[in-house]
């Protein structure tokens, strides 16, 4: 339509002028954008990418509730139109080093694939926010674009990958990972702009894995066992190997590496990658340099240097951020809406299970009555919906409710649901599914982690 | 950026890193191999810097730097295994003939490597062809077998000729000295000869077409002379040759530090032998100890040059005194010292009372010591050697007295042999053929180690996993520790794949195959895209994850995957088909809620679907159904017609307008690449 004078109200409308970023090569426009504010970049030229995935030209990314940066090997241009809370170019950074670690396992895929061998299984540690999960992200891009098929693992149950917090997860990633959202999506029954990602999900439901190393090793040798049997059964994810992100908590040293030494002999690592702690590698030396992995193979510790543009995130950013992985779970993100189903289930149709108190809070407030309890503490307690359950999250699991607990305790999830309401009365549940659909018939596990979400249901 | 360094750089940049190769460590190894790899462009600078490094290096770090060449023909190939085969018959004598028994072994282990395919390699070939390798194996195995008749015919003139020059040096010192030519210059050289010999050392360097000559020195070592006059035609080649001075003086004390440090290697290598063969000979073992202690201590300390002198003069004197023949050694050679003191400054200050600490006193002044040395001297044949070098430095007729009887002229008929014949020079066997007596070429050293046991097993061990991982750990390191850029690996990620998916960024390679790839990764965008549109009306919602053995059997289905359609479906479609495939009749759909598509029948039967209630999906449902892609079918009459034809009827039947062309073309394609991937 050419009516005078309505194109003008356009221009006025768009109050946000785009600002222009030139990037050197070899730095970084490092960025944050608060929940709730939209934030567009658009590759105007050069090349850029964002923790090893590589933009589009002239297309527009929305990032909204992220600490993120774009790097860029070659120099470039970005329109930014939107508002960012922090937003700054470095010039120094990390990042050749983080190549050079790909290429040197590039090698190591291309001698694997020669002889026949397994490539690389690489373990990230280091503590809370060193940039673990950013350095894995960019090793599975940078495999990805390289034609691999990286076996990426996630063990941090504090924030989750292609699921909510509280899991353990593995995935392969033959497609390039999602820009805008984390790690992308997990299947859909429809369509998505970015390909999805096949999660196998494990639950822990407990933001820290050193409180109960009793249920967490267990499930992280299950997670290891299927990842080592995909290894085995494809491939091209046998040459490619593993990347495998880790919890923050288990590099204090507090469990005396504990869990860093399960994760390396569960998932054969035959590199140990050390981020930011000069005391955490030479530990590592100690322990690892130069040990043997089941195969054979020696296995090496190296250390790279953390990113100046890491950020310690409070509490109530990650508080957001779980948030936002719950209502992605369910409705998804901003490209592709989700369709969840609200549903009443009798409290008869469901076994619910809740992790018991570590036994040994429980024998110290029972005096004088350790010794009676000879028997083995059981893992979880078998529960019935009360009120305090209401804005929980329940993963339903692999299994029957009336199977074993380890076998409850070991099996992957089949997926979530949130409890909308709990009434007491007629007991009844009334849940957010997913999808529509009658909820598998199969046990269920309460974690206390991730918290609540109040407003998830309306 | 550091693009297209001029090869003095490098080579410059990579001796200075050569030089700071003082132990075997894995990491300054790989890294070396890994700048060896990215700048094969100065491959030829590389490896000349390399192997001058080889044959100057003191013995003791000669190992750390043949297993940097080891390491780079092994990772990078060629043009290094081109350019280093080469000389590799000098580079390796050279070495061999110079450094401890221990290290002989790695060498010999590998040498052995080198005739077997890179591991882990696809290709067949050997490391090195066999015309280069051979003649190494042939000159050892001479080397072995001659060595046993020589052993004897040396005692004999040893006991005969041999302190001639060097009384107090000994065997100590000849070892020592063998290897380090400037000390070797500066203890028997009569100063015009002085430039020669460091002309012919020198040459290599600067010059990799001069390498041919350098294995004169070395070989010359091996070889007890026996002709004089050879020397004067050694000489009279040599003379055109410039660059004389290559060696710098100020090289010296340490060179006599490591040389040091190389003799009592040995003497603890021979201590060892022994002690093997009398295990319960406690004095040996405390032999051993204090030589061990002595090695600990010259490894740990720095030592005024005073007190180093005292030790090697103990030492020397020790097994000097304790060999039957030797003559009371007057210092150094005397004719030929006067004008070359002063390259060795630690000589006449060891002639003064040592001003040792105790401790060293203690050590060396111990009989056993003394004992350890004697039986070593008379076992192995070094005294010749020692001449070997003497004689392999004098080269001029000024040295004639000593030289006639000294064995060692022997080499100076390889020189000449060389000589004849220098541009084959690298060729090992050249000695050996214009000289019978090159045959006993073999060093005589060479048969003390390899005939006495040793007692040290780990020598073996850590040599072997170090080549295992070679290519691992070590190649990480350094790629990961040296933050250099490496623009052209960068380059692998963009221009590399220059085909660029415009939505979503994603590269594909510029073949054939990337192509094709790209093309199906277009159709998908395309195909999305469309379904985008379609799913908005109907509603999508979050699948159920897999349980372990799906994950664990699913593969990827990347877009550009010459599979039947997009990833989500598929993966979805599994898994209804999984739940639901016990009974067809238990389909359900969520009633449709767009009016159109509710009056529609099923395709199949032409009969409309009934709209229940159910409470399990708390919804309005149609039973029995099943959707695929825009149509609703009968779940049974779907099963049914599915049974019958092997692939989905359903395109066939659909009138899909909607949809048109390009997506049952799209289809065609990803079928037939489906079947074409199977066959």
């Amino acid at each position: 339509m050419s009516l005078p004078g309505l194109e003008l109200s356009a221009p006025v409308e768009a109050t946000l002028v785009p600002t222009i970023q030139e990037l050197k090569e070899g730095t970084e426009w490092r960025f944050e954008v608060a929940f709730g504010t939209k934030v567009e970049v658009r590759l105007l030229s050069g090349s850029a990418e964002l923790f090893g995935t590589e933009l589009a030209p002239k297309q527009p990314y929305t990032f909204s509730g992220t600490k993120s940066a774009i790097y860029t090997w070659h120099g470039c241009r970005l329109e930014i139109v939107g508002d960012c809370q922090v937003e700054y170019i470095a010039e120094e950074t990390p990042m050749i080093n983080y190549a050079n670690l790909h290429f040197a396992l590039e090698k190591l895929r291309d001698g694997a694939a020669s002889a026949g061998r397994d490539g690389p299984r690489v373990l990230v540690v280091g503590p809370e926010n060193a940039g673990k999960t950013s350095l894995v992200k960019l090793l599975t891009a940078y495999a990805t674009r390289c034609g691999r098929l990286p076996v990426t693992v996630n063990l941090d149950t504090k924030e989750s990958m292609l699921s909510i917090p509280g899991s353990l997860s593995a995935a392969t990633f033959s497609s390039i990972i999602d820009v805008e959202e984390g790690w992308g999506s997990s299947p859909t029954n429809g369509p998505s702009p970015v390909p999805v990602k096949l999660p196998l999900v494990y639950y822990l439901g407990l933001a820290n894995p050193e409180d109960r190393t009793s249920v967490y090793k267990p499930i992280m040798t299950r997670l290891a066992l299927s990842v080592m049997n995909r290894l085995q059964d494809d491939s091209e994810a046998k040459t490619t190997g593993c990347v495998i992100d880790t919890p923050g908590v288990i590099s204090q040293g507090k469990g005396g590496y504990d869990v860093i030494h399960h994760a390396v002999s569960e998932f054969s690592v035959s590199l140990v990658v050390v981020l930011g702690s000069e005391r955490l590698y030479s530990d590592m030396l100690r322990r690892f340099n130069g040990q043997k992995t089941s195969a054979g193979e020696t296995i090496a510790v190296i250390k790279l240097d953390k990113s100046g543009g890491c950020v310690d995130r409070d509490d109530a950013f990650l508080h957001q951020l779980r948030q936002a992985q719950i209502r992605e779970y369910f409705f998804g993100d901003s490209k592709c809406t989700l369709s969840p189903h609200t549903q009443q289930i009798d409290f008869s149709s469901v076994g619910i299970y809740k992790l018991a108190e570590s036994s040994a809070l429980l024998t110290s407030l029972m005096p004088g009555d350790a010794n009676e309890d000879s028997m083995i503490p059981p893992i979880f307690d078998k529960i019935e919906p009360s009120a305090q359950m209401q804005n929980a999250m329940l993963a339903i699991v692999h299994a029957e409710t009336n199977d074993p607990q380890e076998s409850i305790r070991d099996a992957s999830v089949i997926g979530f649901v949130y409890v909308a309401e709990v009434d007491e009365k007629r007991k009844k549940l009334k849940v957010l599914a997913p999808l529509s659909g009658r909820l598998p018939n199969k046990a269920m596990i309460w974690g206390s982690w991730p918290e609540g979400v109040t407003d998830l249901v309306g | 950026m550091s693009v297209g360094l001029p090869s003095d750089e490098v080579a410059e940049d990579y001796k200075k890193a050569l030089e700071d190769l003082t132990a075997n460590s894995r990491y300054e190894i790989s890294n070396l191999t890994v700048i060896a790899k990215e700048n094969t462009e100065h491959a030829l600078a590389i490896s000349r810097v390399l192997e001058n490094h080889i044959k100057n290096t003191s013995p003791d770090r000669k190992l750390p730097a043949l297993y940097v060449l080891d390491s780079v023909v092994k990772n990078v190939g060629t043009p290094y295994t081109i350019i280093l085969g080469r000389n590799l018959y000098t580079t390796f004598m050279n070495a061999y003939s110079l450094v401890s028994i221990q290290v002989r072994r790695k060498l010999d282990e590998m040498l052995k490597t080198w005739k077997e395919p890179v591991p882990g390699s696809l290709d067949t070939k050997p490391v090195f062809p066999p015309e280069t390798i051979k003649p190494i194996e042939s000159a050892l195995l001479k080397a072995r077998t001659a060595a046993l008749q020589q052993q004897q015919q040396y005692q004999n003139r040893a006991q005969q000729e041999m302190m001639r020059g060097r009384p107090q040096a000994t065997p100590n010192t000849q070892w020592r000295h063998t290897p380090t030519p400037p000390q070797a210059h500066g203890v028997y050289y009569p100063p015009p000869q002085q430039g020669y010999p460091q002309a012919q050392r020198s040459v290599p360097m600067p010059n990799g077409h001069f390498q041919p000559h350098s294995p004169y020195p070395p070989q010359s070592q091996y070889v007890p002379p026996q002709q004089p006059q050879q020397p004067f035609q050694q000489q009279g080649f040599q003379q055109p040759y410039p660059q004389p001075a290559g060696y710098p003086q100020h090289m010296l004390p340490s060179q006599n530090l490591d040389s040091l440090k190389k003799d009592i290697a040995d003497l603890i290598g021979r201590t060892k032998a022994e002690f093997a063969a009398n295990t319960f000979d406690n004095t040996l073992r405390d032999r051993l100890k204090a030589l061990v202690d002595l090695q600990i201590i010259l490894e740990k300390q720095q030592l005024p040059p005073h007190e180093l002198q005292a030790i090697r003069d103990q030492v020397a004197q020790l097994s000097a005194t304790s060999k039957p023949t030797s003559v009371p050694p007057p210092y150094v050679p005397p004719p030929h010292i006067p004008p070359h003191q002063p390259l060795r400054p630690q000589q006449p200050p060891a002639q003064l009372p040592a001003p040792q600490t105790n401790d060293l006193q203690a050590l060396l002044s111990s009989r056993n010591l003394a004992d350890i040395i004697a039986k070593a001297q008379q076992n192995t044949s070094t005294p010749p050697i020692a001449h070997a070098t003497s004689s392999q430095t004098q080269q001029t007729p000024v040295a004639g007295p000593p030289v006639p009887s000294v064995p060692g002229s022997d080499l100076l008929a390889m020189l000449r042999a060389n000589n004849i014949l220098p541009s084959n020079s690298n060729t090992p066997t050249n000695g050996s053929l214009g000289y019978p007596s090159s045959a006993t070429n073999t060093p005589p050293i060479l048969p003390a180690s390899l005939v006495r046991p040793s007692l040290i097993n780990d020598v073996e061990l850590t040599s072997a996993s170090l080549k295992r991982h070679v290519s691992l750990s070590l190649i990480l390191h350094v790629a990961t520790n040296v933050s250099r850029p490496r623009p052209h690996l960068i380059s692998a990620l963009y221009e590399g794949r220059p085909n660029q998916c415009s939505t979503c960024g994603r590269r594909f390679l510029a073949t054939d195959e990337g192509r094709e790839k790209k093309a199906r990764h277009l159709d998908w965008h395309f195909r999305t895209n469309q379904r985008m549109g379609e799913s908005a009306k109907r509603g999508q919602s979050r699948s159920w994850y897999v349980d372990e053995l799906e994950w664990i059997k699913s593969r990827d289905n990347p877009e550009d995957a010459p599979l039947t359609d997009a990833s989500s479906t598929a993966v979805k479609a599994a898994l209804a088909a999984s739940l639901a495939a016990a009974d067809p009749k238990k389909k359900h759909i969520p009633a449709p809620s767009d009016p159109a598509l509710a009056n529609q029948p099923c395709p199949i039967c032409q009969e409309k679907f009934d709209t229940v209630w159910n409470d399990e999906a708390q919804d309005f449902v149609w039973m029995d159904a099943i959707k695929i892609g825009s149509r609703v079918y009968h779940a049974s009459c779907h099963a049914e017609v599915k049974k019958d034809g092997e692939s989905t009827p359903l395109r066939i039947n659909t009138p899909d307008s909607v949809l048109g062309k390009r997506k049952a073309a799209g289809s065609d394609i990803t079928a037939n690449n489906a079947k074409a991937i199977k066959a």
